[in-house]
């Protein structure tokens, strides 16, 4: 039997909206299983983002419970070990090289040793960015900053990542090259995905493929 | 090193750019600041060293006062040149006199040295411009530079001196005439406050217009080299009778070097304030920087950073600025320091006012003394006050809530 790595009950999140009350999620329930992919679709506004963020532990939910493998624990500092994030606009630092841009995550877990700049150099190689490891981020194209930030996320062998439209900004053959790349390194590295995205081709290749709908998770309508 | 050092290290020096305009601009404020602090404090000490060197060559290092005058002078002499640490002890008798040639009065002190024993404790001769202390006797006096000046005497002419016995001596309806001496030296020992108006002449020559007898004012000392001056006086003090006592020159001057204390802390506390200033600077260029990288501080704190080390990370990098600009402040301080009497020369020669700065301070060249304990106080304000400067925009960054930075366009 395989574990659940996340597990979410009953979240509620709503934002004010001028006088009213914006609801956007209204009774969010998901379990993911180790080494699962998940994609999550869903109309812009409909609150993915909003819930990728309450999963991560960013945000706090009005009610409900996020736990990471069983503990409720989503603090800081379990943050770093347990979860990798990959953002639509990469967030890399730009006053890093792309090496010292993965090697970051380790850095805010704590141990930087010989071992974790082989596996950051070994990260890079596998993203296909070997040979720019120490290119600054401004030097990079789209898809290479993406892949940067991929192995970023891979460094502390997370249980889970969490990716909100990672193909946002790319476009299509790099798009599909990325997300490709996102699968195989988590199936390789038994690390759950939950994948938010707006390209039904990119959820087809999730295991599970589920939809947020009026503040909902739900199964894909198929006609 | 832990995380947030690392990145505020790369935030100041990104890789491949040598020195960014920011980290540039931040640390030259914060030198310029240590520099004008280490500059101007190591040429007041200059000042103050020189001081203490006029004062000591003038009066020794311990002086001996006594109420009322030291009777049998010649036992208390002895008995403190036995005193361990004691190399040798001059009597001078000292009080005001009126000084007239071509009827321009001045009423200076009256110094009267003991002309066997004055140049074993002082250096006056040193200072005498005109003429000679050797040709001082009972008829004779040396007069100050500006006094001089002031009445027009030179080496070579006769002046009168009236004694306060005049007053006495016209109560009680006795011819009173002036006593005639000629003028042997000019003597300047180049401060202006401890220069002002005295006159030398012998100890009996003061002896005899102030109608002392054998008594005398007090007894300069010096000591061996390297002797405390406090502990000296305590030792001296030990030997002589209650109501003779010896104090340090410390002690003796001690209105006079609290004022230029209080100057060199005025003026210190004054170019503090451009390191403050610079810190400033520091603070509002963090802050605008907490504001562009607002997305990356979100960035952090998904990929498990805390708050507490976001802000460390800003904080940081403003004792970074303060350490560099420390140290590069100190280089140039000293470095100006180093070359001061050329920039000296250079200005003067620039603005040919060499003949003044001689006259005005008698020292040609610029005196500089850096004490150690100055330049520790510089060091650990600037860095403290840079550090302060990255107080403020850390805080806005640790406050920063993460789904809104990484929000945030
Ligand atoms: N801090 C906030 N204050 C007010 N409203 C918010 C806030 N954050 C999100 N919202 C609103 O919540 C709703 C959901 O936002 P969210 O970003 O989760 O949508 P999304 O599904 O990720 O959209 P997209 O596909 O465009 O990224 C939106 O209507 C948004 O305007
Ligand atoms: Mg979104």
């Amino acid at each position: 039997m395989s574990e659940t790595v996340l597990s979410a009950r009953g979240l509620r999140k709503s934002y004010p909206s001028g006088d009213a009350l914006l609801e956007v999620l209204r009774g969010v329930d998901l379990d993911v299983a180790a080494g699962e992919s998940i994609s999550v679709r869903g109309v812009s506004g409909s609150g993915k983002s909003t819930l990728l963020n309450l999963l991560a532990g960013l945000d706090a939910p009005d009610s409900g419970t996020v736990a990471w493998e069983g503990s409720a624990d989503t603090g800081a500092r379990r943050r770093a070990a347990y979860l990798g994030m990959v953002f639509q606009s990469f967030y890399l630092v730009p006053e890093l090289d792309a090496f010292a841009n993965v090697l970051l995550a380790r850095r805010i877990l704590g141990g930087v040793d010989g071992a974790a700049r082989a596996r950051a150099r070994e990260l890079l190689k596998h993203v296909g960015l070997g040979e720019r490891a120490h290119h600054l981020p401004s030097h990079l194209s789209g898809g290479e900053r993406q892949r940067v930030a991929l192995a970023r996320a891979l460094m502390n062998s997370p249980r889970l990542i969490l990716a909100d439209e990672p193909t946002g900004n790319l476009d299509e053959g790099t798009g599909n090259g990325v997300v490709d790349l996102l699968l195989g390194l988590c199936l390789s590295a038994n690390a759950a995905l939950v994948l938010v995205t707006h390209n039904a081709a990119h959820a087809a290749k999730t295991r599970r493929s589920l939809v947020l709908h009026a503040g909902r998770l739900e199964p894909p309508f198929t006609a | 090193m832990p995380w947030y050092l690392h990145l505020a290290l790369r935030q100041l020096f990104p890789t491949g750019r040598r020195f960014p305009f920011f980290t540039l601009i931040s640390t030259l404020g914060v030198a310029l600041g240590v520099a004008l602090l280490v500059i101007v404090m190591s040429v007041m000490g200059g000042f103050a060293h020189e001081i203490r060197h006029m004062i000591v060559d003038t009066e020794g290092e311990v002086q001996i006062v006594a109420r009322g005058g030291i009777g049998d002078y010649p036992a208390v002499v002895r008995k403190v040149e036995s005193v361990p640490g004691v190399a040798a002890a001059t009597p001078y008798a000292r009080d005001e006199v009126m000084i007239r040639f071509n009827d321009k009065p001045a009423y200076p002190l009256l110094r009267g040295l003991d002309l066997d024993s004055v140049e074993r404790v002082t250096r006056l001769g040193r200072y005498v411009r005109a003429g000679s202390l050797d040709d001082l006797d009972d008829d004779s006096i040396i007069l100050s530079g500006q006094l001089a000046a002031s009445i027009g005497a030179r080496v070579g002419d006769t002046v009168e001196v009236y004694s306060p016995l005049i007053i006495s001596k016209l109560a009680a309806d006795e011819v009173f005439l002036p006593r005639q001496v000629r003028v042997v030296g000019i003597l300047e020992i180049g401060h202006q406050q401890l220069d002002s108006s005295t006159v030398y002449g012998t100890l009996r020559l003061a002896q005899d217009l102030y109608g002392l007898g054998s008594t005398v004012h007090g007894i300069d000392v010096r000591l061996n080299p390297g002797v405390n001056e406090d502990d000296a006086a305590a030792r001296i003090n030990a030997v002589l009778p209650e109501d003779i006592r010896a104090l340090s020159w410390e002690d003796s001057f001690s209105d006079f070097l609290w004022v230029l204390n209080l100057e060199r802390g005025m003026i210190f506390f004054l170019l503090l304030f451009i390191v403050i200033v610079a810190a400033f600077s520091v603070t509002s260029s963090l802050l605008i920087s907490v504001v562009r990288k607002t997305r990356e501080i979100g960035l952090l704190s998904a990929l498990g950073a805390r708050p507490i080390h976001v802000a460390a990370c800003f904080c940081a990098q403003g004792l970074f600025i303060g350490v560099l600009g420390t140290a590069a402040g100190l280089v140039l301080g000293f470095t100006a320091l180093a070359v001061r009497n050329d920039i000296v020369l250079w200005i003067m020669k620039v603005t040919q006012r060499q003949e003044v700065l001689r006259r005005f301070y008698q020292f040609s060249e610029l005196p500089s003394h850096t004490s150690g304990a100055t330049v520790g106080l510089i060091v650990v304000l600037t860095i403290a006050i840079s550090t302060l400067a990255g107080l403020l925009p850390a805080w806005k960054a640790a406050r920063l809530k993460p789904v809104e930075a990484l929000r945030s366009e």
